[in-house]
């Protein structure tokens, strides 16, 4: 039955598709996609809560294969429920963009590709739908911008994602090679082969996910796509990405070993604090949200490190519960990054500008996206009741109790990263409510931002539902979190719906601290006497001009300045004279990028270098090709004769 | 039931320890000073007091203060002062806690945006910077005392730090120390920020506050006081010797609190305030202090 829906539901998702190909209204045809993915996500949820198994199971061979359990579900869950408003936004978004009927059926194909990994079952079906969904949105964001610095921001996607993807390839192939994909075990412990298939698992998905090192491409890819993309790409594609490397610790590894949860622990603290510092010195709204993903797909790994390292040692039902909170927190960051992203779209269409610092007053002027921005913000920042909340509490309870529960260096990896972590979410607070404050609040600080209008309907509507996911899931995060505790064979006990409860916390209780926070508010702002004198800003007397305002990089200034040992700044000002009068003054920060220069530049340098050594094999001459044929069929009938006997 | 009758009290008498404060302050500056009972007259004058409203400020000015003497209600309702406490509907975890007085901050930050006043700005901009070093100390303060509970539950915790044993592990002394410098960065006195300062381009903490009026600024003012409050009650019930009773427990950590409130008065005296961009490092100095006693508890180090 479950197994029927999600068939019906790809089927519709794939007339959707089809109906922007063949001359149709582009509105009807993602109206039908939306329908085709909610129904595929309906699925998701029954398969997820019921924790039933449909369809086939994994096999090694090369029989195509497709199916649905918990795992696959959950993530059904997440494409669905951030794929529709994104849909509905694309109503009115898309028609405006170049080409929207090609945009359409791409967008329509890429989410095919995500549904085809989550569902298949069998190497190449699987390997397969990943090809497709790093090629689909690339494909879509070249036709619709051509400027060279975006394809160069396409082909650096393209070449780091299949260059680190080879390591998705050798799990996989390794892995079914070896028969755990199709029968019932794991990957034999404490061989080379766990380091092998951990390794190449870590660096093939974690490229995908953009998690640190492999990250560059992220925030230079996510920005340049059409915001619904850029929802999708940062809201969903790492996810799935996370998705891969969920399958291969917690399924075909199960138990993995400590090493490999202080591995995750490790890149998931790097990624957190590198992406959020990346974020905080950003003024361009969209590269700031892409570098956050960066941030929360480290916190979403590093609670998969807390849970391997509290398997390992043995402290099961925490391991459930930091399983639970770092798929809870990739759901939950998948709605946010969503409304963020669709919300920057509709900044831009509305006030023609993408930088921070140029926006201004759009709570007022845009009521109904800046009142979804505004919470989405709040969100992000990990502000209670939210969703990003409930997450971030979870992923830090986690970390808590694998500091005291799991043994010597799982205990003190996790204790360290609990506490970058902690120093993330304090920089993120600071991050975004400067982009909160900066583009919400106050007065317009551009006569775009000063002559913006509310979008259309659609994307209003986008916005809404995602905003209300937000707060719903920050109120329920007990409903997402006992199954996903189930799913690692964990009786959840009495953990929610409303708020959590469990062993080893003082609870959060999400109902009664809505009560106190909502009912004491309430009463604060009505009693705060209606009797209100207006009066301008205190500002000991000077004229409050809007150019005399502060700017985003003034708000942050104290923090760079800190930190400045560990994050270096170049500050370039040109000032313009004339007859000794100062008439104009232009400032430049940049930050220095370690990764670009002393990994990726020192890495492409050397790769170049190879390749000219390597041109003088290609002679072009038709013998010498001949004659390498020979040369390699020789020495592969000697290996195969050495290594045979 | 004692011990809940106490955590009610505590909504009307956190204006007592800022009181308390500048009191032995003054007496430590030689000079009479105002009664103890200042912080009260000074919310009844601001309470019959017109509110003045920032022109052009929406709806983040309006709500910030209310909000955010909510959210330090929530955090009253949370902290215990004895090792069993009744249950308000708003539970008793240590990060919800931390969640809670982040979320003031954000507000307080979110009307400096509202008004678009430069020393509010500024202002808010330090403070969320010096909260990025807070939070990481903060992190660790609470590991070290969730160790011995094996969690997070702040009852449970209370009864880890009572009695004599815990003081053989280092990790409840560095953890001590990460408490008291929380309590500095957390309640905003000297040497990180100066609670008395007139002159805008110094004020941490005030800066944002200097737009509000009558009863806005009471609900911020009680809310700063109410901070003082859930920091040294969470000090001295986690990390200062008590007993583990009930009413023993209660009068021990109510005098530590007493205690404290001198310790700041002295600190307050004889320290100077420290350069701005240093105190990120000296707060994530000590929570690197923090962190060497959770390893030490993790590598099962005691006396």
């Amino acid at each position: 039955m479950t197994g029927a829906v999600a068939v019906f539901g790809v089927a519709i998702l794939a007339v959707g598709v089809l109906l922007a190909v063949v001359r149709r209204s582009v509105p009807v045809a993602l109206g039908v996609q939306a329908a085709g993915v909610g129904i595929v996500g309906v699925a998701g949820a029954v398969a997820f809560f019921s924790g039933s198994q449909v369809g086939s199971g994994f096999r090694a061979g090369i029989h195509p294969g497709i199916g649905l359990d918990p795992l696959s579900g959950f993530f059904l869950v997440v494409i669905a429920l951030t794929a529709v408003p994104v849909l509905a936004y694309s109503v009115d978004y898309v028609p405006a963009l170049p080409a929207p009927r090609v945009v359409t059926a791409l967008g329509g194909g890429f989410l095919l590709a995500l549904i085809g990994v989550v569902c298949a079952r069998d190497v190449l079906g699987f390997l397969m739908c990943w090809e497709l969904m790093t090629i689909l949105p690339a494909a879509c964001v070249l036709i619709v911008r051509s400027e060279p610095a975006v394809r160069r921001a396409i082909v650096e996607y393209l070449g780091i994602t299949h260059l680190g993807g080879v390591g998705v390839w050798i799990a996989l192939l390794v892995l079914a090679e070896r028969g755990v994909l199709g029968a019932a075990q794991v990957v034999p412990q404490g061989t080379g082969i766990v380091v092998l298939v951990g390794l190449a698992g870590l660096i093939g998905f974690g490229s995908k996910a953009g998690l640190v090192p492999m990250h560059v491409w992220l925030p230079r890819t996510h920005p340049v796509a059409p915001s619904h993309l850029s929802a999708l790409m940062s809201g969903v594609m790492v996810k799935i990405a996370l998705y891969g490397l969920i399958r291969v610790v917690f399924v075909w590894m199960d138990p993995a070993p400590t090493w490999l949860g202080v591995a995750l622990l490790a890149v998931g603290a790097v990624s957190a604090l590198g992406g959020i510092v990346g974020a905080v010195v950003q003024g361009e709204l969209k590269r700031l949200l892409a570098y956050s993903t960066i941030e929360n797909v480290g916190i979403a790994t590093a609670a998969l490190g807390a849970s391997v390292v509290l398997g390992a040692a043995g402290a099961h039902t925490w391991a459930a519960i930091a399983f639970a909170a770092g798929l809870l927190h990739i759901l939950n960051h998948s709605v946010i990054k969503a409304v963020l992203f669709l919300s920057a779209g509709s900044f831009e269409r509305a006030t023609g500008e993408h930088r921070v610092d140029r926006l201004g007053g759009l709570l007022a002027r845009m009521p109904w996206t800046g009142a979804a921005c505004a919470v989405g913000v709040l969100a992000i920042a990990g502000m209670p009741l939210l969703n990003g909340f409930a997450s971030e509490w979870l992923v830090l309870e986690a970390l808590v109790h694998a500091a005291t529960d799991a043994g010597r260096s799982g205990g003190v990896a996790s204790a360290v990263t609990l506490a970058v972590l902690a120093a993330t979410i304090g920089i993120s607070l600071l991050c975004f409510v400067t982009l909160g404050g900066r583009a919400l609040l106050g007065r317009p600080r551009s006569e775009g931002a000063r002559d913006a209008v509310e979008v259309g309907v659609a994307m209003r509507a986008g916005v809404v539902m995602l905003a209300g996911a937000c707060v719903l899931l920050g109120t329920f995060p007990g409903v997402v979190v006992a199954p996903l505790m189930r799913m690692r064979s964990v009786p959840s006990g009495s953990v929610g719906p409303a708020g959590l409860w469990l062993p080893g916390t003082g609870g959060l209780p999400t109902i009664g601290l809505l009560a106190v926070l909502g009912v004491a508010t309430v009463v604060l702002v009505r009693v705060r006497g209606p009797r209100s004198a207006v009066a301008p800003v205190w500002n000991c007397g000077q004229i409050d001009e809007p150019a005399l305002t502060w700017t985003s990089a003034g708000f942050r200034s104290s923090l760079v300045l800190s930190f400045r040992a560990a994050v270096p700044t170049e500050h370039t000002t040109v000032r313009d004279t004339r007859d000794g009068v100062l008439t104009g003054m232009e400032h430049t920060q940049t930050t220095a990028n370690h990764f670009e220069t002393r990994f990726y530049r020192p890495a492409r340098r050397g790769a170049l270098r190879v390749a000219h050594l390597a041109r003088g094999v290609q002679s072009g001459s038709l013998q010498a090709y001949v004659g390498y044929f020979v040369a390699v069929l020789i020495v592969l009938l000697v290996l195969a004769r050495v290594v045979g006997a | 039931m004692l011990s809940g009758a106490v955590m009610l009290i505590a909504i009307l008498a956190a204006p007592l320890l800022t009181g308390l404060i500048q009191r032995q302050k003054a007496f430590f500056q030689g000079r009479p000073g105002a009664p103890i009972l200042q912080p009260y007259r000074d919310l009844r004058r601001l309470w019959h007091k017109q509110v003045v409203d920032v022109s052009g400020a929406g709806i983040a000015y309006v709500v910030a203060p209310a909000a955010s003497a909510a959210a330090l209600l929530a955090v009253l309702l949370i902290v215990p002062v004895a090792g069993t406490a009744p249950d308000f509907g708003v539970g008793h975890d240590a990060l919800v806690v931390v969640g809670l007085l982040a979320l003031a901050r954000c507000l307080i930050a979110l009307s400096a945006w509202d008004t678009t006043s430069g020393f509010g700005l500024m202002a808010a901009g330090r403070e969320l910077t010096f909260a990025v070093a807070g939070e990481f100390l903060l992190a660790l303060v609470v590991l070290t005392a969730a160790l011995p509970a094996g969690g997070t539950d702040l009852p449970a915790m209370w009864l880890g730090a009572a009695g004599s044993g815990i003081w053989a592990h280092p990790a409840h002394w560095c953890g001590l120390l990460g408490m008291l410098m929380v309590v500095l960065v957390e309640t905003g006195r000297q040497p990180i920020d100066n609670p008395d300062t007139h002159l805008e381009l110094t004020m941490i903490h005030e800066g944002p506050l200097l737009e509000y009026a009558g009863r806005d600024l009471a609900y911020l003012q009680w809310s700063v006081a109410a901070r003082h409050w859930a920091v040294l009650a969470l000090t001295a019930g986690l990390f200062l010797p008590h007993p583990a009773g009930v009413v023993a427990g209660i009068v021990v950590v109510l005098a530590w609190m007493l205690v404290l409130t001198a310790v700041l008065a002295v600190v307050e005296t004889t320290v100077a305030k420290m350069r701005l961009l240093r105190v990120p490092h000296l707060v994530g100095g000590v929570g690197l202090v923090a962190l060497v006693g959770v390893v030490s508890w993790i590598f099962g180090v005691a006396a």
